[in-house]
């Protein structure tokens, strides 16, 4: 079914309530829905047709429209179509049915609309905080065009903290976070136990929120935003740079030039490489097999060097702009690569062996942090989590960008849908990726490396991009505006969707298998947000706390910029 | 009155040698470790200076209560250095006659309380959890290790130190069934005994940073340290003593100081083995790890039977 169909599809179900419709190209569709409908057009889409649920954005579009605007996404993977249910609502109502009785993976994204704009979910059976701070005061929404980007309102109460729930009868808790050695990042599960096993747990994050899409559509431009987008993640960062430039330039219809889709999906197998092998480590670090933690790394250090010869960069490449690429992959470099893949395939080959033969890492792993195909479904998993539960999807085949549309490769997948599975999945995709990234040198032409862009980008257009990140789909949702920058950029990365199915994962399961569950999902949270500085000659210590570096950093900015 | 002088010498003697010898252990463990990983691994004395560095640090009282845990680490180390006086190092025991080992068996047990102990002062819930892990797998651990040396006490009938710690797990029996077994036990359960993965479960650090340790920092951590890694020496010492002692009958001169080089020889090979396993596996979960030991308790109880019937 082609996006035609499926609205055509729509209209003879739902007749008049679905409002228009805009068809940029066969894989694309957008359709705007009256509000009193859009839950049982989600539930049609995602129960009846079977779509993957991706993401709920929810933006402020009162300057342009006089209303806000709320966008259920939803993937038709075999269909190959990406699909957005837009609804409009007025100012003095910000009302809308909440979906996540139909498609529970919509909890997180719709708290995050109630909190950012102040839009209710109706019907949403949790509705504490998600992303906002505990002492942020209520009516108070960042994400709304009227409030300035670097706003801390004045009765914001740094010292609140978040009320857990009761602990249920018999349990006792164990704090995991809000920082602990495994994770390396600030999160807060906190788990109800008794005795040795996990009877369930409440989480609470988004500590270190970093309010980057506010800060695009503010202050930034088009051709700034991939460095910053870049810089959510310090794994998959390509990543998020590569879906920014696709939404972009496909609301702004522009073609890259073929080497630009060459060099991207080169650069995107790097990464997947270092994270793959980065993780495989880590996963056998978590259940204590240090060794094979070791060799990992020690394998996976010569693609860090190629991918510093040809961006200058070990990690954080920063070489895609909107219309293409930053850097070429010259001949000698062309060389390299191939010699450190054949190296990569040659080492790794052993360890994937030694693995797959280890009954002490198999009996760490099979039947831990069970995900099967009905979590995946309802939890909107993605990535090797759901492909380790059977699931067949990657953006790579399903929704081709970049030139894998060009190369051969096999979706790789396993039944066991435990965090064995996921290890199995991600180290045969090893194998795959240094397959894409052979043919890609074999295949890519000569030719520019971007497009010469001097009209201003089309104002209003949206854009969607999903993007197969080591980890699972990154969706990227783009509106473009005035003033050479997006008037609304989303970005869903693939642990928004797969931290939410963890603890269904952990349920009933022994707490030292905790870690390594969560650990398969490889999780992404962000960096740290409080320094200490020594005086080294007095010995002086002073702690900074958030404000006083959120003042320091302001005051700084206000200098370079007079 | 010589045999007094002697006894203070030679617990002097075992116990200097241990304090001296322990760390080198840990730093060939390290090294070896390293080197599995492709990594250049620290020197070989690094962990003196380890320690060194931790007991010259700030001393600071934390935890629920503070004093308990100071005295558990005090008695971590004393209990470590009172089994040093009891086993023969090269030569006799210098406690031979003084002590028996039923004392030997208290001893060790008393090690694993130490580390309970300390769980149990921090009163955070990673080293509650971490305690009782340790707890567990002492009930399941320590009666093994205690039927090894009633196995040779049986085939002796002498619960003296230097009689049983002397290869007496294998009797006089043609084919010694219940030695076999148990030292077929004891090399599965090493690993174990000496805190090493795959079961450094009450620990773990990926799981509960360092679990009762984790209240521990500077010189308490360091007699903590040091007991461990005097425990590594201790029982390498055992297991040599009561399944490969032999040696001992050499009668040419200088017999003694061979025999002592032979001793320490085997002790070495016994740490290297462990740190190989360390090296090539992966933590067991506390369950897995509790349905080991107890098969090994089964095994254990059956040569316990075999041995008192002679075999």
């Amino acid at each position: 079914m082609i996006a035609r169909e499926m609205f055509e599809e729509f209209k003879a179900r739902f007749g008049p309530l679905i409002d228009r419709a805009d068809l940029p190209n066969d894989r694309r569709l957008f359709v705007y829905v009256d509000r009193t409908v859009v839950q049982y057009v989600c539930q049609h889409i995602f129960r009846e047709l079977d779509a993957r649920y991706v993401a709920s954005i929810g933006t402020d579009d009162r300057p342009f429209s006089g209303k806000f605007l709320v966008a259920h996404n939803f993937a038709f993977d075999k269909d190959h179509v990406l699909c957005s249910v837009l609804t409009q609502l007025p100012e003095d109502d910000l009302k809308i049915d909440s979906i996540t009785r139909m498609v529970p993976a919509a909890s997180w994204a719709e708290r995050e609309m109630r909190d950012l704009l102040g839009i209710q979910p109706v019907g949403h059976e949790y509705l504490k905080r998600l992303v906002l701070p505990d002492g942020w005061p209520e009516g108070s929404h960042p994400l709304r065009k009227d409030v300035p980007w670097n706003e801390v309102p004045a009765d914001y109460d740094e010292n609140r903290e978040f009320e857990f729930g009761a602990t249920p009868e018999g349990c006792t808790v164990v704090p995991f976070g809000p920082f602990h050695p495994t994770l390396d990042e600030p999160a807060h599960f906190r788990l109800y136990v008794e005795g040795e096993r996990v009877r369930g747990c409440e989480y609470r994050g988004f500590m270190v929120h970093r309010g980057i899409e506010k800060l695009a559509e503010s202050v930034m431009s088009y051709n700034d935003i991939p460095l910053l987008a870049e810089r959510i993640c310090g794994i998959c960062g390509c990543v998020h740079s590569v879906a920014y430039v696709q939404a972009v330039e496909e609301a702004a219809a522009l073609k890259v030039p073929p080497r630009a889709e060459y060099i991207r999906t080169i650069m995107l197998e790097l990464e997947r490489l270092h994270s793959h092998l980065l993780w495989v480590g880590l996963a056998c670090h978590i259940v204590g097999f240090d060794t094979l933690f070791m060799q990992s790394f020690r394998i996976r250090e010569p693609i860090m060097w190629i991918a510093e010869k040809i961006s200058g960069n070990r990690k954080t490449y920063a070489i895609c702009l909107v219309g293409g690429v930053r850097r070429d992959i010259t001949h000698e470099l062309k060389a390299e690569l191939r010699v450190v893949l054949d190296k990569l395939e040659r080492e790794w080959r052993p360890v994937v062996e030694a693995v797959s033969g280890d009954r002490n890492i198999q009996k760490r792993t099979c039947g831990v942090g069970v995900a099967d195909k009905v979590a995946v479904k309802s939890s909107g998993l993605v990535g090797p989590v759901a492909r380790a539960a059977g699931v067949e999807i990657d953006c790579r085949r399903d929704h081709p960008y970049a030139a894998y549309d060009r190369v051969e490769f096999d979706v790789i997948t396993a039944e066991s849908a435990d965090v064995w599975g996921r290890v199995v999945v991600r180290m045969k995709e090893v194998f795959e990726s240094i397959r894409i990234i052979r043919q890609c040198l074999d295949k890519m032409e000569d030719g520019p490396l971007g497009l010469e862009i001097k009209d201003e980008l089309p104002v209003g257009r949206m854009g969607l991009s999903s993007v197969e990140a080591p980890r699972g789909e990154s969706h990227h949702f783009v509106i473009t505006g005035e003033n050479n920058r997006p008037r609304r950029w989303r970005v869903r990365a693939p642990t928004y969707q797969n931290l939410q199915g963890v603890a269904a994962m952990i349920k009933d399961q022994q707490i030292a298998d905790m870690t390594i569950s969560l650990g398969s999902i490889d999780p992404c949270f962000s960096c740290t947000d409080r320094m200490e500085t020594i005086d080294v000659r007095s010995g002086a210590r002073k702690v900074w706390s958030q404000k006083e570096l959120l003042e320091l950093t302001w005051a700084k900015m206000d200098r370079e910029t007079k | 009155m010589s045999s007094v002088i002697w006894r203070i010498v030679g617990g002097v003697l075992n116990v200097g040698i241990v304090l001296l010898v322990a760390p080198l252990g840990q730093g060939v463990l390290r090294k070896v470790t390293a080197r599995v990983q492709s990594r250049q691994g620290p020197p070989l004395w690094q962990p003196y200076f380890d320690l060194l560095k931790l007991l010259g640090k700030e001393d600071i009282e934390s935890g629920e209560t503070p004093r308990m845990q100071r005295f558990a680490a005090y008695l971590s180390l004393a209990t470590v250095l009172a089994v040093a006086c009891l086993v023969p190092m090269g030569f006799a025991s210098p406690m031979n006659g003084a002590a028996d080992i039923i004392l030997l068996i208290y001893l060790l047990t008393l090690c694993g309380i130490c580390t309970l102990l300390a769980g149990l002062a921090a009163g955070s819930t990673y080293s509650l959890v971490g305690a009782s892990r340790e707890m567990m797998s002492m009930i399941a651990l320590e009666p093994v290790f205690a039927i090894a040396l009633i196995v040779g006490a049986l085939h002796t009938g002498s619960f003296r130190l230097d009689t049983v710690l002397n290869g007496s797990v294998y009797g006089t029996a043609g084919v010694p069934w219940s030695g076999l077994i148990m030292l077929a036990v004891m090399i599965l359960s090493f690993q174990a005994f000496v805190q090493r993965v795959p079961f450094d479960i009450s620990e773990a650090e990926t799981e509960l940073m360092e679990g009762p340790l984790m209240e521990y920092s500077g010189p308490k951590l360091a007699l903590f340290k040091y007991a461990q890694m005097a425990k590594l020496v201790i029982y390498s010492a055992l297991f040599v003593r009561m399944f490969v002692p032999w040696g001992a009958g050499f009668t040419f001169p200088l017999a003694g100081l061979v025999f002592w080089a032979m001793f320490w020889a085997k002790v070495a090979v016994v740490v290297l083995v462990v740190t190989l396993v360390a090296a090539t596996h992966a933590r067991y979960r506390i369950d897995q790890a509790i349905r080991f030991f107890a098969g090994m308790f089964a095994a254990a109880l059956g040569a316990l039977v075999l041995a008192s019937y002679g075999y």
